[in-house]
């Protein structure tokens, strides 16, 4: 985990200051490399060459193959015939199904992401607080995570039982309880629920990122007057920003690839109202057989990915604050 | 691991699939045959621990019956069966033996198994005598594709307290249909205990349809799914539920428990009667209430489904031969009464279902109609068992999921079932 969040922090900054030492850098002559030099190069590719392989022989081939598989039928018994871009337009154009499954994903990720930051925010900040038992909670609200999903999704298909624990806990409310997993209008928020119930791995990173705030950032807000909420607008918020940042990013794309949820809790349905992009192509590729067309469904779902990913990167400038980088 | 590597390893699932296929191809066309003599098959096989112990059973007796041959047995979790022969058939590797069912024809129509026709009058086996009208039933395009291994019809079970309580008499094949609703309502208690399990399932409202004489896909193999006969099986289905309420609705047994269905609602006296396959015999034994089973009733004319399982033998086997040979020998008398000692399945083998092994099985502790079995084995229809058998399972599934969970109109569905149907089959 801490690896990864370096990588995605790392990116960031890269980003930022390609524009001004970058460019300039490559126009200059490459230097000679030093004895010295040269060992530490072939250091660094003996080091990185088992991730380089395993990049190269399982993530990368595969990818070029599925590119070429998307622009072919094939059932991955008879040789693959091409077909150009049928299988793109056929999505685009001739599959309801595949729109639908769009914008269940949309929904689903639109609100589960930001739901997801928000109560992980929330729970940090309680934990970060100077309560009793605070390791005892903490540990609480991480727990979720480690149990395995299809436990949960068990459980949670109890929860959400039209006269199960959570409608008699809205009725209690007042609340007229919907079937949740048997009505394509409730279907989509009850996975945002469950979604929420994964809160907790947000919360570890954010209280941790909280705990590395300087003490005297508090003391001399609190000398100049500032109430608990300035100060968390103020200082806590704008220092843990590259971890809600990375949370985003992180949430984004899992929102996205969501698919064990689906395939235990409702298999997609009813009626396709909470079926999603990889439970889609999942069914395409493995249950009908069309690996060319279920090929053609994951690059659209990687444009997808990759294009709310560069959104999330490009408005990141205004609200992500590095401490290192002075502006 | 970055944004872009997290990305890419899902996207790249499908294309992980492939590249492991041809990694997979590359080390297949291995040791394929022993020495001395004989003959190494492997076998793949789905299902748990009764399976395993069943299948493992019958390869023992076939190694001893047959030296020469000796059988590699491959379990696979069900949910992973197909996809995992798949990838090996993909790869140039598929089983010699495989198990196939309702998918049967999905490697049949693109020649990944093997016509045994030729195979069946070399060895003179005749499929009609050994195995009754399901025969051929895992048949393309007029060839045989797999020999019939496991077969039952779908039975009623039926709580015989219940029926007693209510003073109902006990469900026959001569029932018709309006005889089960009346039954129905009968041992309906609203709100606490309903009459029927339900027909949500496939093999459960078609057997409706087919009894009006309705057909899923004709003979011709054009799909009639909204023609009156079905549209009415369909609509009367759906109906016990929404309007005569003797079936629990999907809220209802929702609240009986997660996964909560016909099967256990009948083990927790919850529904009155219940229509499924064998293997809900073997945990109603422990049951502390009086049940039975019975032939399913009627309309028009008598219709149930069967389920069950045949054996295959991929283009891959380098020793067809040598695998029809134990495929016949696994289907045969001795070894197919193995599947009913474990109390695994109904035997294909129709003399197995109608010996005293069957019909008195040694694990029974009451009195079980085991003969309904055979009996029901006279009137099950031939399922449609396309090549897209899955698509148009999920094709049902798109177009009904509010329809059962909610109630609403079968001919509307139905149409909109149809159109997509004829695409799917219009593939080809």
């Amino acid at each position: 985990m801490a690896a990864d969040l370096g990588a995605v922090l790392g990116a960031a900054r890269a980003q930022g200051s390609r524009r001004t030492g970058g460019r300039r850098a490559a126009r200059l002559p490459r230097p000679k490399l030093s004895r010295r030099g040269r060992t530490e190069a072939l250091f660094f590719w003996l080091f990185i060459s088992p991730w380089l392989v395993g990049f190269v022989g399982f993530l990368l081939g595969p990818m070029i193959a599925s590119v070429y598989i998307s622009l072919t039928e094939w059932d991955s018994f008879t040789p693959p015939v091409f077909v150009g871009l049928d299988n793109y337009v056929q999505a685009l154009t001739g599959d309801p199904v595949f729109w639908k499954a769009l914008w269940n994903t949309f929904y689903y990720a639109a609100i589960s992401v930001p739901l997801g930051l928000a109560v992980g925010l929330w729970l940090a900040n309680l934990l970060n607080k100077r309560v009793r038992g605070r390791k005892f909670f903490r540990t609480m609200i991480y727990l979720p995570t480690l149990v395995p999903l299809v436990a949960t999704a068990m459980v949670f298909k109890m929860v959400l039982a039209p006269s199960g624990p959570l409608n008699d806990l809205l009725g209690v409310l007042g609340v007229q309880g919907p079937n949740w997993l048997l009505d394509p209008l409730w279907v989509k928020p009850a996975l945002v629920v469950l979604s929420a119930w994964g809160a907790g791995s947000a919360t570890v990173l954010l209280l941790s990122a909280m705990n590395g705030i300087p003490r005297e950032f508090y003391e001399a807000a609190e000398i100049d007057g500032a109430g608990p909420f300035r100060q968390f607008w103020s200082i806590t918020f704008p220092q843990i920003t590259p971890i809600i940042f990375f949370n985003l990013i992180m949430g984004l794309i899992g929102a996205f690839q969501i698919f064990s949820q689906v395939y235990i809790l409702t298999q997609g349905g009813p009626d396709n109202a909470s079926q999603m992009m990889v439970p889609l192509l999942f069914d395409q590729a493995f249950g009908f057989y069309h690996f060319g067309y279920a090929s053609a469904v994951a690059w659209l779902l990687f444009v997808v990915i990759i294009g709310f990913t560069a959104l999330a990167f490009r408005t990141s400038r205004r609200w992500v604050f590095y401490e290192t980088e002075v502006r | 691991m970055n944004a872009r590597t997290r990305w890419s390893s899902g996207v790249a699932g499908v294309a992980v699939a492939v590249l492991s296929m041809s990694a997979l191809a590359a080390c297949g066309s291995a040791d394929d045959s022993g020495d001395g003599g004989t003959t190494t098959l492997t076998m793949t096989v789905w299902g748990g621990d009764v399976d395993k112990k069943s299948y493992q059973e019958r390869v023992d007796m076939l190694e001893e019956a047959h030296p020469d041959i000796k059988v590699d047995l491959q379990l696979i979790p069900s949910e992973q069966y197909e996809q995992k022969v798949q990838t090996m058939i993909a790869g140039g590797n598929g089983p010699d033996i495989m198990q196939v069912a309702e998918g049967v024809n999905v490697y049949s129509s693109k020649n990944q198994i093997l016509p045994l026709d030729e195979y069946v009058s070399k060895s003179g086996l005749d499929l009609e005598e050994r195995f009754g009208p399901t025969g051929t039933l895992y048949s393309y395009q007029d060839k045989v594709y797999a020999i019939p291994d496991r077969s039952g019809a779908m039975i009623v079970y039926y709580n015989k307290d219940l029926f007693d309580a209510a003073g109902v008499d006990y469900p026959t094949a001569d029932w018709t249909q309006e005889d089960a609703q009346a039954a129905m309502e009968k041992l309906t208690v609203p709100g606490k205990q309903w009459g029927y399990g339900g027909a949500g399932w496939w093999a459960q409202w078609w057997s409706f349809a087919y009894q009006n004489g309705g057909q899923i896909i004709d003979d011709a193999g054009a799909p009639t799914v909204n023609t009156p006969e079905v549209v009415d099986a369909l609509q009367w289905a759906n109906d016990l539920t929404f309007k005569d309420h003797v079936v629990p609705t999907a809220a209802e047994y929702a609240d009986m428990g997660p996964d909560m269905g016909g099967d256990p609602a009948f083990a927790a006296q919850k529904v009155a009667m219940n229509t499924t396959g064998f293997w809900a015999i073997g945990g109603l034994l422990e049951s502390d209430f009086d049940w039975d089973i019975a032939p399913m009733w009627q309309g028009e004319e008598q219709a149930v489904s069967a389920f069950g399982s045949g054996l295959a033998i991929s283009r891959d086997s380098e020793h067809p031969d040598k695998a029809f040979e134990a495929i016949d020998y696994l289907t045969d008398a001795d070894a197919q009464q193995v599947i009913i000692d474990n109390a695994q399945d109904v035997p294909a083998n129709v003399q197995v279902q109608q010996s005293d092994a069957f019909l008195e099985p040694k694990w029974a502790t009451k009195d079980i109609n085991m003969g309904a079995f055979a009996d029901s084995s006279e009137f099950v229809f031939t399922s449609p068992l396309i090549p897209e058998w899955n698509e148009m399972q999920a094709a049902f599934d798109d177009n009904l999921g509010t329809f059962w969970n909610e109630g609403g109109d079968a001919k509307t569905q139905l149409d909109a079932i149809q159109t997509k149907l004829e695409s799917i089959v219009g593939q080809g």
